[in-house]
């Protein structure tokens, strides 16, 4: 496997376009073991710069778990991933526990279906937006004056996206896609992790997932990384792609540039798409 | 009547426990199998501050209460990130640890030989008034409880900790500090069932080592299981059908004769034995069902399809 030419990307080619940002999260020497397997080796990655990035590979190639690495849903066997604040602080987030990482604003979109079972849509997103000051064992009132607070911002979610009955649990896998992405959007992140936001999602609504991850960043509100197997909505919506396989980042660059690569069509387009 | 008043005492107990393990298992999904451990932890410290060291009641009823607590607190911050039958089986162990040192620190608890008596904390003259005062007492901390139940489970904190029995991983993504959220809660609710237990004291006035053996869990997680575990009144309908049922209209009203009426607690355990086995496999949910679910029409076959 190891013998397969790669070009790790350590350090951007030259012909990359001009930076727009500073990144908002550097990843250095990150690694992930499982037994004896490396399933992540990441040397250096800055994410966040562009906007909306992407995040593509083969199956296995170890997107998924990059993206746990960011958010600390899984610990990194080494390394160490900074998040570089809006006002210019930096954290460590290796080592932070997964909320304290959410908490930052890093929040990460589930690939596999996630769902609290006993909770309706609207109580799901009322979750995501309750502040820690009211999730405290004594604080019994106030639940109707946080859910007037909340009403607007809920029901311009409601209005936008297709919930059957937003008082009644999230019935068909699309719908449970869907409200999991709703209430990392809730959560009003700076950095967004979408992993596979259009599988299961009938185009409609992921249309306007994406008009909406679109003007949010175009507001400056945060930056995006998405992990696509739809090569068309990669090429179309992000200003820069990463390119995994075998758990290394080998390409990275314009979506021009990466769908020009011999790298990608060898190691990807060829095996899975033509 | 005055016959009642000591079988309703200990009902008025096992609903009180009940609506703790409601909000322990049903609402947070902490299995806490040393229910007994808990509330005989604060039993005992109660009784011993009172008898031995001469505190006032309610002195001791809160400095039991705190101790549980506390005890609870670390014992949840060491076993609260584990997974469930880890839980079960380290409160249980913890319950049985407590009941040993009952048997074995008899300096402090008489032993097997009991620690008595425990007064009742206020003296209303006439004994049956009192008593019957005692029982109003535990019936109202009782309606707290299962009102504080009802009440948590409609606001953000109890969204919280249903979230977490439901899926923590994904809470903890949200943002949630899951971990700290259970040990708390945990410590909470523990150090209630501690009162519970210092209450408790003064029911029976007399203590022996045999009051902290896991009969006491087993009926509670009977009655809530059979009540219906994510329902605020699971307990108390359980506890009626499995304690009332035995405890008052058995030995109150039934001639039982009398070579019988030692096998009857036998009997009794055996019978919620059988229950219990019969509600998990017809009626999971319990009998008042699962009153969430309900709510939300097609979600079932929703689901399905
Ligand atoms: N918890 C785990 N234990 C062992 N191996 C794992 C674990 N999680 C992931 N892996 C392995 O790590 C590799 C990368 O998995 P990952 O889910 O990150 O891939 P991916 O790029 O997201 O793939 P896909 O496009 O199919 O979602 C796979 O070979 C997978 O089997
Ligand atoms: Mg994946």
């Amino acid at each position: 496997m190891s013998a397969a030419p790669t070009r790790t990307d350590s350090t951007p080619p030259a012909a990359l376009p001009a930076r727009t940002g500073e990144p908002v999260l550097t990843l250095t020497d990150v690694t992930k073991r499982y037994g004896g397997r490396t399933v992540v080796d990441v040397p250096r990655l800055e994410l966040g710069r562009h906007g909306i990035e992407g995040l593509i590979g083969p199956n296995g190639a170890g997107k998924t778990t990059l993206m746990k690495l960011v958010t600390q849903a899984v610990a990194p066997t080494t390394g160490t991933v900074v998040h570089h604040a809006a006002d210019g602080g930096e954290r460590r987030l290796s080592g932070m526990s997964a909320d304290a990482v959410a908490r930052m604003g890093v929040v990460k979109s589930n690939q596999v279906i996630q769902d609290f079972d006993s909770l309706t849509i609207r109580e799901s997103m009322l979750l995501a937006l309750a502040a820690s000051r009211r999730e405290r064992f004594f604080s019994l009132f106030g639940e109707r004056a946080f859910r007037r607070e909340s009403e607007a911002t809920i029901d311009t979610y409601l209005e936008r996206f297709g919930f059957a009955d937003p008082d009644g649990h999230a019935g068909s896998a699309g719908e449970k896609k869907l409200l999991d992405i709703v209430r990392c959007l809730l959560l009003r992140p700076s950095f967004l992790l979408l992993d596979e936001p259009t599988a299961g999602l009938p185009q409609a609504e992921t249309d306007k997932v994406m008009e909406l991850v679109r003007e949010r960043t175009a507001a400056g509100e945060m930056s995006v990384l998405i992990i696509e197997h739809d090569l068309d909505l990669i090429w179309d919506t992000c200003a820069h792609v990463h390119f995994m396989a075998e758990g290394q980042v080998v390409l990275q660059g314009t979506p021009a540039e990466v769908r020009a690569d011999a790298t990608l069509a060898e190691k990807y387009l060829g095996t899975s798409h033509v | 009547m005055d016959a009642l008043i000591f079988p309703l005492s200990t009902l008025a107990i096992i609903v009180c426990l009940g609506a703790l393990l409601h909000l322990q298992f049903g609402q947070a999904g902490i299995v806490n199998f040393g229910v007994v451990g808990f509330s005989g932890l604060g039993m005992y410290l109660t009784a011993i501050l009172v008898i031995e060291a001469e505190q006032p009641f309610g002195l001791a009823l809160v400095i039991a209460t705190v101790v549980t607590g506390l005890v609870a607190a670390a014992l949840g911050w060491l076993i609260l990130d584990l997974d469930n039958e880890a839980v079960l089986v380290a409160t249980l162990a913890f319950a049985t640890i407590v009941w040993h040192l009952s048997t074995t620190e008899d300096q402090l608890t008489g032993g097997v030989v009991g620690l008595g008596t425990v007064p009742l904390p206020f003296d209303l003259g006439d004994y049956r008034a009192t008593t019957l005062a005692y029982l109003g007492v535990l019936v109202a901390i009782a309606a707290a409880l299962v009102l504080y139940a009802r009440q948590v489970s409609r606001v953000p904190y109890g969204r919280l900790i249903r979230s977490i029995q439901d899926n923590e991983p994904l809470a903890r993504s949200l943002g949630k500090p899951t971990f700290r959220h259970k040990v708390v809660f945990f410590a909470v609710t523990c150090a209630l069932m501690g009162t519970i237990g210092g209450l408790d004291a003064a029911v029976q006035q007399f203590l022996v080592p045999r009051l902290l053996l896991a009969d006491t869990t087993f009926v509670v997680w009977i009655a809530l299981i059979l009540g219906g575990r994510t329902r605020v009144l699971g307990a108390f309908f359980g506890a009626l059908l499995t304690v009332g049922l035995f405890d008052i209209v058995v030995e109150q009203y039934v001639e039982v004769p009398r070579e019988y009426s030692l096998l009857l607690p036998d009997l009794q355990l055996m019978a919620f034995g059988m229950v219990l086995m019969l509600v998990i496999l017809f009626r999971p949910a319990g009998l008042l069902g699962d009153g969430r679910k309900r709510r939300a029409p097609g979600a079932a076959k929703g689901a399905s399809a």
